[in-house]
Protein backbone atom coordinates (compact mmCIF):
# COMPACT_ATOMS: atom_id res chain seq x y z
CA UNK A 1 0.00 0.00 0.00
CA UNK A 2 1.09 3.06 -1.37
CA UNK A 3 1.63 5.74 1.36
CA UNK A 4 0.12 9.16 1.50
CA UNK A 5 2.46 11.85 0.25
CA UNK A 6 1.45 14.94 2.84
CA UNK A 7 4.54 17.13 1.93
CA UNK A 8 4.29 16.44 -1.83
CA UNK A 9 0.92 19.46 -1.11
CA UNK A 10 4.31 21.84 -0.30
CA UNK A 11 6.38 21.63 -3.15
CA UNK A 12 6.68 24.87 -4.50
CA UNK A 13 4.36 24.27 -7.66
CA UNK A 14 1.54 23.04 -6.26
CA UNK A 15 1.56 25.03 -2.99
CA UNK A 16 -1.48 27.29 -3.80
CA UNK A 17 -1.81 30.28 -2.93
CA UNK A 18 -4.00 31.84 -0.04
CA UNK A 19 -5.82 34.83 -0.05
CA UNK A 20 -5.99 36.76 3.10
CA UNK A 21 -9.44 36.23 4.31
CA UNK A 22 -9.25 38.11 7.57
CA UNK A 23 -8.75 41.50 7.72
CA UNK A 24 -6.68 42.87 10.37
CA UNK A 25 -9.52 44.55 12.39
CA UNK A 26 -12.72 41.73 12.81
CA UNK A 27 -15.82 44.35 12.96
CA UNK A 28 -19.10 43.59 13.12
CA UNK A 29 -19.31 45.85 10.16
CA UNK A 30 -16.97 43.99 8.06
CA UNK A 31 -18.71 40.79 9.63
CA UNK A 32 -21.72 41.15 9.08
CA UNK A 33 -23.42 45.08 7.47
CA UNK A 34 -25.53 44.22 4.31
CA UNK A 35 -25.09 40.08 4.71
CA UNK A 36 -28.50 38.21 4.87
CA UNK A 37 -27.74 34.78 4.82
CA UNK A 38 -28.21 34.51 0.76
CA UNK A 39 -26.89 31.24 -1.29
CA UNK A 40 -25.76 29.55 2.37
CA UNK A 41 -27.22 26.62 2.73
CA UNK A 42 -28.07 25.66 6.12
CA UNK A 43 -29.48 22.13 7.37
CA UNK A 44 -31.85 21.85 10.39
CA UNK A 45 -31.35 18.34 11.76
CA UNK A 46 -34.03 17.37 13.87
CA UNK A 47 -37.71 16.43 13.71
CA UNK A 48 -38.36 18.34 10.57
CA UNK A 49 -39.79 21.98 9.68
CA UNK A 50 -43.06 22.85 9.17
CA UNK A 51 -42.68 25.70 5.83
CA UNK A 52 -46.32 26.69 6.64
CA UNK A 53 -45.25 28.52 9.81
CA UNK A 54 -44.69 32.55 9.18
CA UNK A 55 -41.42 32.60 11.04
CA UNK A 56 -40.22 30.29 8.38
CA UNK A 57 -42.08 31.21 5.41
CA UNK A 58 -39.99 28.01 3.01
CA UNK A 59 -37.21 25.48 2.97
CA UNK A 60 -34.86 24.52 -0.14
CA UNK A 61 -35.24 20.74 0.93
CA UNK A 62 -36.47 18.45 2.81
CA UNK A 63 -34.95 14.93 3.78
CA UNK A 64 -36.30 12.00 6.23
CA UNK A 65 -33.96 9.68 7.55
CA UNK A 66 -35.39 6.37 9.58
CA UNK A 67 -34.31 3.55 11.39
CA UNK A 68 -34.49 0.40 8.56
CA UNK A 69 -33.26 -2.94 9.59
CA UNK A 70 -34.19 -4.34 6.23
CA UNK A 71 -31.88 -1.34 4.80
CA UNK A 72 -28.01 -2.47 4.07
CA UNK A 73 -27.10 0.66 6.00
CA UNK A 74 -29.85 0.24 8.90
CA UNK A 75 -31.19 3.98 7.61
CA UNK A 76 -33.90 4.56 5.33
CA UNK A 77 -33.56 7.92 3.66
CA UNK A 78 -36.57 9.59 1.66
CA UNK A 79 -36.28 12.89 0.07
CA UNK A 80 -39.11 15.10 0.02
CA UNK A 81 -41.40 16.98 2.15
CA UNK A 82 -42.33 16.07 5.53
CA UNK A 83 -43.76 17.54 8.64
CA UNK A 84 -42.91 18.66 11.99
CA UNK A 85 -44.24 16.18 14.60
CA UNK A 86 -42.60 17.98 17.49
CA UNK A 87 -42.21 21.35 17.04
CA UNK A 88 -38.78 21.67 17.77
CA UNK A 89 -37.28 21.67 14.57
CA UNK A 90 -39.41 24.07 13.14
CA UNK A 91 -38.17 26.26 16.18
CA UNK A 92 -34.69 26.02 15.33
CA UNK A 93 -35.51 27.00 11.61
CA UNK A 94 -37.50 30.39 12.52
CA UNK A 95 -34.44 31.27 14.53
CA UNK A 96 -31.90 30.71 11.95
CA UNK A 97 -33.64 33.18 9.57
CA UNK A 98 -33.99 35.54 12.69
CA UNK A 99 -30.23 35.75 12.16
CA UNK A 100 -30.12 35.15 8.27
CA UNK A 101 -33.44 35.79 6.66
CA UNK A 102 -32.10 34.97 3.42
CA UNK A 103 -30.52 31.57 3.76
CA UNK A 104 -31.41 28.42 2.23
CA UNK A 105 -32.82 25.76 4.91
CA UNK A 106 -33.26 22.38 4.45
CA UNK A 107 -34.84 19.76 6.47
CA UNK A 108 -33.02 16.85 8.23
CA UNK A 109 -35.53 14.87 9.66
CA UNK A 110 -33.82 12.38 12.07
CA UNK A 111 -36.29 12.36 15.02
CA UNK A 112 -39.10 9.98 14.36
CA UNK A 113 -41.68 7.36 15.70
CA UNK A 114 -39.88 5.93 18.00
CA UNK A 115 -35.55 5.84 20.13
CA UNK A 116 -34.33 2.79 18.22
CA UNK A 117 -31.68 2.97 15.77
CA UNK A 118 -31.24 6.62 16.52
CA UNK A 119 -27.29 7.02 16.96
CA UNK A 120 -27.23 5.21 13.67
CA UNK A 121 -29.88 7.41 11.81
CA UNK A 122 -28.57 10.46 13.59
CA UNK A 123 -24.97 10.29 12.48
CA UNK A 124 -26.37 9.39 8.98
CA UNK A 125 -28.72 12.61 8.80
CA UNK A 126 -24.94 14.77 9.76
CA UNK A 127 -23.28 12.44 6.53
CA UNK A 128 -26.21 13.43 4.42
CA UNK A 129 -25.75 16.78 5.11
CA UNK A 130 -22.29 17.21 4.78
CA UNK A 131 -21.95 15.14 1.61
CA UNK A 132 -25.24 17.02 -0.05
CA UNK A 133 -23.13 20.59 -0.04
CA UNK A 134 -24.61 22.21 3.15
CA UNK A 135 -22.08 25.06 4.34
CA UNK A 136 -23.94 24.70 7.56
CA UNK A 137 -25.68 22.24 10.12
CA UNK A 138 -27.83 22.95 12.85
CA UNK A 139 -28.24 20.53 15.35
CA UNK A 140 -30.15 21.02 18.58
CA UNK A 141 -29.89 17.09 19.92
CA UNK A 142 -27.18 14.77 21.03
CA UNK A 143 -26.38 11.40 22.43
CA UNK A 144 -24.28 10.50 25.58
CA UNK A 145 -24.16 6.69 24.21
CA UNK A 146 -20.36 5.85 24.57
CA UNK A 147 -20.39 3.21 21.74
CA UNK A 148 -21.24 6.14 18.99
CA UNK A 149 -18.24 7.79 20.07
CA UNK A 150 -16.13 6.93 17.41
CA UNK A 151 -18.83 6.79 14.85
CA UNK A 152 -19.76 10.56 15.62
CA UNK A 153 -16.02 11.57 15.63
CA UNK A 154 -15.74 10.30 11.99
CA UNK A 155 -18.33 12.35 10.63
CA UNK A 156 -17.51 15.37 12.25
CA UNK A 157 -13.72 15.11 11.19
CA UNK A 158 -15.16 14.43 7.62
CA UNK A 159 -17.44 17.98 8.51
CA UNK A 160 -14.42 19.94 9.69
CA UNK A 161 -12.31 19.14 6.23
CA UNK A 162 -14.84 19.84 3.72
CA UNK A 163 -15.29 23.01 5.42
CA UNK A 164 -19.18 22.44 6.67
CA UNK A 165 -19.55 24.27 9.81
CA UNK A 166 -21.55 21.97 12.82
CA UNK A 167 -23.22 23.98 15.57
CA UNK A 168 -24.41 22.23 18.14
CA UNK A 169 -26.30 22.75 21.22
CA UNK A 170 -24.30 21.40 24.66
CA UNK A 171 -26.55 18.97 26.55
CA UNK A 172 -27.17 20.26 30.23
CA UNK A 173 -27.55 16.23 31.20
CA UNK A 174 -24.11 15.63 33.24
CA UNK A 175 -21.36 13.47 31.55
CA UNK A 176 -19.93 13.87 27.96
CA UNK A 177 -22.75 14.20 25.05
CA UNK A 178 -21.56 13.89 20.70
CA UNK A 179 -20.94 15.66 18.98
CA UNK A 180 -21.23 18.72 21.01
CA UNK A 181 -17.84 17.33 22.77
CA UNK A 182 -15.73 17.49 19.80
CA UNK A 183 -13.02 20.43 19.07
CA UNK A 184 -14.39 21.01 15.62
CA UNK A 185 -17.59 21.60 16.25
CA UNK A 186 -18.99 25.09 17.43
CA UNK A 187 -20.92 23.36 20.85
CA UNK A 188 -23.01 26.29 21.99
CA UNK A 189 -24.98 27.07 25.66
CA UNK A 190 -27.91 29.61 26.68
CA UNK A 191 -27.14 32.93 28.28
CA UNK A 192 -29.87 35.29 29.22
CA UNK A 193 -30.07 37.72 26.20
CA UNK A 194 -32.23 38.48 24.31
CA UNK A 195 -30.74 40.09 21.19
CA UNK A 196 -30.26 37.39 18.54
CA UNK A 197 -27.26 38.95 17.72
CA UNK A 198 -25.96 39.03 20.84
CA UNK A 199 -23.62 36.13 21.52
CA UNK A 200 -20.47 35.80 23.95
CA UNK A 201 -17.78 33.26 23.46
CA UNK A 202 -16.28 31.16 26.65
CA UNK A 203 -12.12 31.09 26.85
CA UNK A 204 -13.03 27.35 29.08
CA UNK A 205 -14.05 24.69 26.05
CA UNK A 206 -15.60 22.29 25.51
CA UNK A 207 -18.74 24.93 25.26
CA UNK A 208 -17.57 27.64 22.97
CA UNK A 209 -20.15 29.94 22.57
CA UNK A 210 -23.21 31.53 24.39
CA UNK A 211 -26.58 32.70 22.70
CA UNK A 212 -30.13 33.78 23.50
CA UNK A 213 -31.96 30.37 24.84
CA UNK A 214 -33.65 31.47 27.92
CA UNK A 215 -37.72 32.27 27.82
CA UNK A 216 -37.76 32.86 24.52
CA UNK A 217 -41.04 32.92 22.14
CA UNK A 218 -40.27 30.59 19.51
CA UNK A 219 -42.14 28.89 16.33
CA UNK A 220 -43.38 25.68 17.43
CA UNK A 221 -46.82 23.76 16.18
CA UNK A 222 -49.86 25.11 14.88
CA UNK A 223 -47.99 28.39 13.08
CA UNK A 224 -47.94 29.46 16.91
CA UNK A 225 -45.35 30.06 19.10
CA UNK A 226 -44.35 29.02 22.74
CA UNK A 227 -42.54 30.59 25.70
CA UNK A 228 -39.45 27.54 26.16
CA UNK A 229 -35.53 27.56 26.94
CA UNK A 230 -32.99 25.62 26.49
CA UNK A 231 -29.55 25.34 24.80
CA UNK A 232 -31.43 23.69 21.63
CA UNK A 233 -32.67 27.76 21.01
CA UNK A 234 -29.16 28.55 21.33
CA UNK A 235 -27.55 26.98 18.99
CA UNK A 236 -29.68 28.21 15.92
CA UNK A 237 -28.62 31.56 17.13
CA UNK A 238 -24.69 30.78 16.43
CA UNK A 239 -26.11 28.50 13.48
CA UNK A 240 -27.56 31.78 11.95
CA UNK A 241 -24.80 34.21 12.31
CA UNK A 242 -22.79 32.04 10.93
CA UNK A 243 -24.57 31.61 8.00
CA UNK A 244 -24.87 35.54 7.63
CA UNK A 245 -21.03 35.78 7.74
CA UNK A 246 -20.09 33.51 5.44
CA UNK A 247 -23.28 34.82 3.09
CA UNK A 248 -20.56 37.82 3.12
CA UNK A 249 -17.44 35.91 3.06
CA UNK A 250 -17.85 33.11 1.56
CA UNK A 251 -13.98 31.79 1.80
CA UNK A 252 -14.06 31.84 5.54
CA UNK A 253 -12.85 28.44 6.98
CA UNK A 254 -14.17 26.89 9.98
CA UNK A 255 -11.47 27.57 12.20
CA UNK A 256 -11.83 31.30 10.60
CA UNK A 257 -15.41 31.73 11.28
CA UNK A 258 -14.52 30.59 15.03
CA UNK A 259 -11.95 33.59 15.03
CA UNK A 260 -14.53 36.00 14.04
CA UNK A 261 -16.73 34.59 15.75
CA UNK A 262 -14.53 35.11 19.47
CA UNK A 263 -13.31 38.28 18.34
CA UNK A 264 -17.24 40.30 17.60
CA UNK A 265 -18.19 38.71 20.93
CA UNK A 266 -20.05 40.82 23.17
CA UNK A 267 -17.80 40.28 26.00
CA UNK A 268 -14.80 40.37 24.22
CA UNK A 269 -16.06 43.88 23.15
CA UNK A 270 -17.05 44.60 26.69
CA UNK A 271 -13.21 44.25 27.77
CA UNK A 272 -11.79 45.74 25.55
CA UNK A 273 -13.89 48.99 24.87
CA UNK B 1 -30.91 -32.35 25.79
CA UNK B 2 -34.44 -30.75 25.47
CA UNK B 3 -34.39 -26.84 25.40
CA UNK B 4 -36.12 -26.97 29.16
CA UNK B 5 -33.82 -29.25 30.90
CA UNK B 6 -30.71 -27.52 29.44
CA UNK B 7 -29.22 -26.43 33.12
CA UNK B 8 -28.62 -22.67 31.61
CA UNK B 9 -32.20 -22.09 30.78
CA UNK B 10 -33.40 -23.55 33.58
CA UNK B 11 -31.00 -21.18 35.31
CA UNK B 12 -31.61 -18.43 33.61
CA UNK B 13 -35.56 -18.62 34.11
CA UNK B 14 -34.67 -18.96 37.46
CA UNK B 15 -32.68 -15.59 38.10
CA UNK B 16 -35.67 -13.66 35.84
CA UNK B 17 -38.11 -14.72 38.50
CA UNK B 18 -36.06 -14.18 40.98
CA UNK B 19 -34.70 -10.82 40.00
CA UNK B 20 -37.66 -8.57 40.79
CA UNK B 21 -38.39 -10.16 44.30
CA UNK B 22 -34.68 -9.25 45.05
CA UNK B 23 -34.97 -5.77 43.81
CA UNK B 24 -34.01 -3.89 47.33
CA UNK B 25 -37.20 -2.59 48.95
CA UNK B 26 -36.14 0.46 48.99
CA UNK B 27 -35.91 1.68 45.45
CA UNK B 28 -40.09 2.63 44.79
CA UNK B 29 -39.59 4.66 47.74
CA UNK B 30 -36.31 6.11 46.47
CA UNK B 31 -38.09 7.17 42.86
CA UNK B 32 -41.11 8.91 45.34
CA UNK B 33 -38.69 10.73 47.10
CA UNK B 34 -36.79 12.52 43.97
CA UNK B 35 -40.35 13.15 42.66
CA UNK B 36 -41.44 14.43 45.42
CA UNK B 37 -38.08 16.26 46.74
CA UNK B 38 -37.79 17.51 43.33
CA UNK B 39 -41.90 18.68 43.08
CA UNK B 40 -41.26 20.85 46.75
CA UNK B 41 -37.97 22.15 45.82
CA UNK B 42 -38.92 23.47 42.96
CA UNK B 43 -42.41 24.49 44.50
CA UNK B 44 -44.28 22.62 41.62
CA UNK B 45 -47.71 21.66 41.25
CA UNK B 46 -46.37 18.04 40.54
CA UNK B 47 -42.99 15.79 38.98
CA UNK B 48 -43.18 12.48 37.26
CA UNK B 49 -41.03 10.37 35.70
CA UNK B 50 -41.48 7.91 32.45
CA UNK B 51 -39.46 5.56 31.03
CA UNK B 52 -39.38 4.20 27.46
CA UNK B 53 -41.16 1.05 26.89
CA UNK B 54 -39.25 -1.94 25.23
CA UNK B 55 -40.45 -1.16 21.84
CA UNK B 56 -39.13 2.43 22.53
CA UNK B 57 -42.38 3.97 20.65
CA UNK B 58 -43.64 4.83 23.84
CA UNK B 59 -43.40 6.53 27.74
CA UNK B 60 -44.68 5.21 30.57
CA UNK B 61 -45.46 7.05 33.81
CA UNK B 62 -43.79 5.19 36.28
CA UNK B 63 -43.96 7.39 39.31
CA UNK B 64 -45.65 10.69 40.15
CA UNK B 65 -45.76 13.40 43.35
CA UNK B 66 -47.98 16.01 43.24
CA UNK B 67 -51.45 16.48 41.22
CA UNK B 68 -52.60 14.23 39.10
CA UNK B 69 -50.14 11.86 40.59
CA UNK B 70 -52.72 8.75 40.75
CA UNK B 71 -54.24 9.32 37.44
CA UNK B 72 -50.76 9.80 35.93
CA UNK B 73 -49.40 6.46 36.68
CA UNK B 74 -49.02 3.66 34.25
CA UNK B 75 -50.65 6.20 31.54
CA UNK B 76 -48.95 5.45 28.25
CA UNK B 77 -48.19 8.23 25.59
CA UNK B 78 -46.62 8.45 22.42
CA UNK B 79 -42.72 9.07 21.94
CA UNK B 80 -43.30 10.57 18.74
CA UNK B 81 -45.23 14.02 20.33
CA UNK B 82 -45.13 16.33 22.57
CA UNK B 83 -41.87 18.29 25.05
CA UNK B 84 -41.48 14.55 26.56
CA UNK B 85 -41.12 12.81 23.28
CA UNK B 86 -39.04 15.24 21.49
CA UNK B 87 -36.73 15.11 25.07
CA UNK B 88 -36.14 11.74 25.19
CA UNK B 89 -35.22 11.57 21.35
CA UNK B 90 -33.07 14.07 21.85
CA UNK B 91 -31.13 14.21 24.55
CA UNK B 92 -31.53 17.45 25.78
CA UNK B 93 -33.72 19.21 28.13
CA UNK B 94 -36.19 21.86 27.88
CA UNK B 95 -38.13 24.02 29.48
CA UNK B 96 -41.58 25.21 28.30
CA UNK B 97 -42.96 27.97 30.27
CA UNK B 98 -46.34 27.40 28.49
CA UNK B 99 -47.09 24.67 26.49
CA UNK B 100 -50.50 26.53 25.32
CA UNK B 101 -49.19 25.88 21.97
CA UNK B 102 -48.63 22.58 22.05
CA UNK B 103 -51.74 20.79 22.02
CA UNK B 104 -51.00 17.51 21.94
CA UNK B 105 -49.30 17.92 25.38
CA UNK B 106 -52.29 18.86 26.59
CA UNK B 107 -54.79 16.33 24.94
CA UNK B 108 -52.76 13.67 25.44
CA UNK B 109 -51.59 14.04 29.64
CA UNK B 110 -54.42 16.40 30.46
CA UNK B 111 -57.19 13.88 29.65
CA UNK B 112 -56.67 11.21 31.82
CA UNK B 113 -55.40 13.69 34.70
CA UNK B 114 -58.15 16.06 34.77
CA UNK B 115 -55.24 18.69 34.95
CA UNK B 116 -53.71 20.99 32.59
CA UNK B 117 -50.17 22.43 33.17
CA UNK B 118 -49.21 25.34 32.00
CA UNK B 119 -45.61 25.07 32.57
CA UNK B 120 -43.20 22.14 31.84
CA UNK B 121 -39.30 21.64 32.48
CA UNK B 122 -38.24 18.29 31.09
CA UNK B 123 -34.89 16.44 31.29
CA UNK B 124 -33.60 12.83 29.64
CA UNK B 125 -32.88 10.05 32.40
CA UNK B 126 -29.58 8.21 30.61
CA UNK B 127 -26.99 6.14 31.30
CA UNK B 128 -23.84 6.15 28.96
CA UNK B 129 -25.11 3.44 28.07
CA UNK B 130 -29.10 4.15 26.52
CA UNK B 131 -31.61 6.61 27.33
CA UNK B 132 -34.19 5.25 29.78
CA UNK B 133 -36.67 8.55 30.12
CA UNK B 134 -37.94 11.45 30.98
CA UNK B 135 -38.00 13.49 34.35
CA UNK B 136 -40.69 16.14 34.34
CA UNK B 137 -41.81 18.93 36.99
CA UNK B 138 -45.34 20.32 35.92
CA UNK B 139 -46.06 24.68 36.63
CA UNK B 140 -43.08 25.75 38.95
CA UNK B 141 -44.30 28.63 41.03
CA UNK B 142 -41.46 30.70 39.81
CA UNK B 143 -40.12 29.68 36.54
CA UNK B 144 -38.71 33.10 34.68
CA UNK B 145 -36.23 34.13 37.78
CA UNK B 146 -33.81 30.81 37.50
CA UNK B 147 -33.41 30.24 33.81
CA UNK B 148 -31.37 27.64 33.36
CA UNK B 149 -30.16 26.97 36.91
CA UNK B 150 -33.15 24.84 37.42
CA UNK B 151 -32.22 23.10 34.83
CA UNK B 152 -29.43 22.17 36.38
CA UNK B 153 -30.66 21.76 39.69
CA UNK B 154 -33.28 18.99 37.92
CA UNK B 155 -29.97 17.33 36.08
CA UNK B 156 -28.79 15.74 39.91
CA UNK B 157 -32.22 14.55 40.38
CA UNK B 158 -32.33 12.73 36.84
CA UNK B 159 -28.83 11.62 37.65
CA UNK B 160 -30.05 9.87 40.89
CA UNK B 161 -33.75 8.79 39.29
CA UNK B 162 -31.53 6.66 36.13
CA UNK B 163 -28.99 5.39 38.60
CA UNK B 164 -32.00 3.93 40.82
CA UNK B 165 -33.63 2.68 37.91
CA UNK B 166 -31.00 1.33 35.96
CA UNK B 167 -30.37 -0.90 38.97
CA UNK B 168 -33.69 -1.63 39.20
CA UNK B 169 -33.41 -2.85 35.79
CA UNK B 170 -30.06 -4.95 36.47
CA UNK B 171 -32.78 -6.69 39.07
CA UNK B 172 -35.17 -7.22 36.76
CA UNK B 173 -33.49 -8.72 34.13
CA UNK B 174 -30.75 -10.98 36.46
CA UNK B 175 -31.05 -13.58 34.09
CA UNK B 176 -29.50 -11.90 31.42
CA UNK B 177 -26.88 -9.65 33.88
CA UNK B 178 -25.47 -12.94 35.29
CA UNK B 179 -24.92 -14.76 32.06
CA UNK B 180 -23.11 -11.78 30.35
CA UNK B 181 -20.89 -12.09 33.44
CA UNK B 182 -20.53 -15.71 33.32
CA UNK B 183 -19.78 -15.08 29.72
CA UNK B 184 -17.37 -12.19 30.43
CA UNK B 185 -15.22 -14.31 33.34
CA UNK B 186 -15.40 -17.66 31.03
CA UNK B 187 -11.69 -18.51 30.00
CA UNK B 188 -12.77 -20.94 27.68
CA UNK B 189 -13.86 -19.08 24.42
CA UNK B 190 -16.62 -21.45 23.96
CA UNK B 191 -18.11 -21.61 27.20
CA UNK B 192 -18.21 -17.67 26.35
CA UNK B 193 -20.22 -17.83 23.36
CA UNK B 194 -22.48 -20.51 25.01
CA UNK B 195 -23.46 -18.10 27.95
CA UNK B 196 -22.84 -15.03 25.66
CA UNK B 197 -26.25 -16.81 23.37
CA UNK B 198 -28.16 -17.95 26.55
CA UNK B 199 -28.01 -14.44 28.13
CA UNK B 200 -29.28 -12.90 24.42
CA UNK B 201 -32.45 -15.28 24.92
CA UNK B 202 -32.70 -14.85 28.73
CA UNK B 203 -36.63 -14.96 29.20
CA UNK B 204 -37.96 -11.87 30.36
CA UNK B 205 -38.97 -11.42 34.11
CA UNK B 206 -42.77 -12.74 34.63
CA UNK B 207 -44.55 -9.33 35.27
CA UNK B 208 -46.89 -10.53 37.76
CA UNK B 209 -44.34 -12.65 39.85
CA UNK B 210 -42.81 -8.78 39.74
CA UNK B 211 -45.94 -7.49 41.35
CA UNK B 212 -46.61 -10.21 43.99
CA UNK B 213 -42.60 -9.13 44.68
CA UNK B 214 -43.45 -5.61 44.71
CA UNK B 215 -46.61 -6.34 47.07
CA UNK B 216 -44.18 -8.59 49.74
CA UNK B 217 -42.16 -5.41 49.83
CA UNK B 218 -45.17 -3.10 50.54
CA UNK B 219 -46.14 -5.53 53.36
CA UNK B 220 -42.76 -5.20 55.36
CA UNK B 221 -43.83 -1.60 55.90
CA UNK B 222 -47.33 -2.87 57.67
CA UNK B 223 -47.48 -3.73 61.23
CA UNK B 224 -47.60 -7.28 62.28
CA UNK B 225 -51.30 -7.33 62.27
CA UNK B 226 -51.38 -6.06 58.81
CA UNK B 227 -48.57 -8.97 57.82
CA UNK B 228 -50.65 -11.27 60.14
CA UNK B 229 -54.08 -10.61 57.94
CA UNK B 230 -52.10 -11.26 54.85
CA UNK B 231 -50.62 -14.27 55.80
CA UNK B 232 -54.04 -15.81 56.29
CA UNK B 233 -55.26 -14.62 52.95
CA UNK B 234 -52.38 -15.94 51.33
CA UNK B 235 -52.85 -19.56 52.71
CA UNK B 236 -56.61 -19.39 51.85
CA UNK B 237 -56.03 -18.63 48.46
CA UNK B 238 -53.52 -21.33 48.39
CA UNK B 239 -56.10 -23.95 49.65
CA UNK B 240 -58.61 -22.72 47.63
CA UNK B 241 -56.35 -23.12 44.64
CA UNK B 242 -55.92 -26.69 45.82
CA UNK B 243 -54.58 -29.45 43.41
CA UNK B 244 -56.10 -27.38 40.76
CA UNK B 245 -54.14 -27.42 37.47
CA UNK B 246 -52.22 -24.04 36.70
CA UNK B 247 -54.32 -22.36 33.75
Amino acid sequence: MSQPAWSEQFDGDRLPRVASSLPDVISREWALDGATGAGIRVAVVDSGIDQKHPAVRHIEGAVALEYDPEAASGVRITEGAHGDAYGHGTACAGIIRTNAPECDLFSVRVLGSRLTGKGPVFAAGIRWAVTHGMHVVNMSLSTGKHDYYGLFHEIVDLAYFRNVMLVCAVNNVPGPSYPSQYAAVFSVAAHSGKDPLHFDYNPNPPVEFGAPGISLDVPWLNQGTITASGNSFAAPHIAGVVARILSKHPGLTAFEMKTVLAALADNRSAVTS
Amino acid sequence: MSPERDPLTVFAQLAADLGPALIPVGHRDLLHSITETARRLFTARACSVALLTESEDELEFIMASGEGAEAVRELRIPASQGIAGWVVMSGQAIAVDDVGADPRFAASVAETTGYVPRSILAMPLQTDRRVLGVIEVLDRADRSAAGLGDMELLALFAGQAALVIESSTMFGELGRVLLESLAVAATDADVAMQLQRHASSAPQPRKDLGEIAALFQELGHAGARERRLAVRLLRDVLESIGDREPE
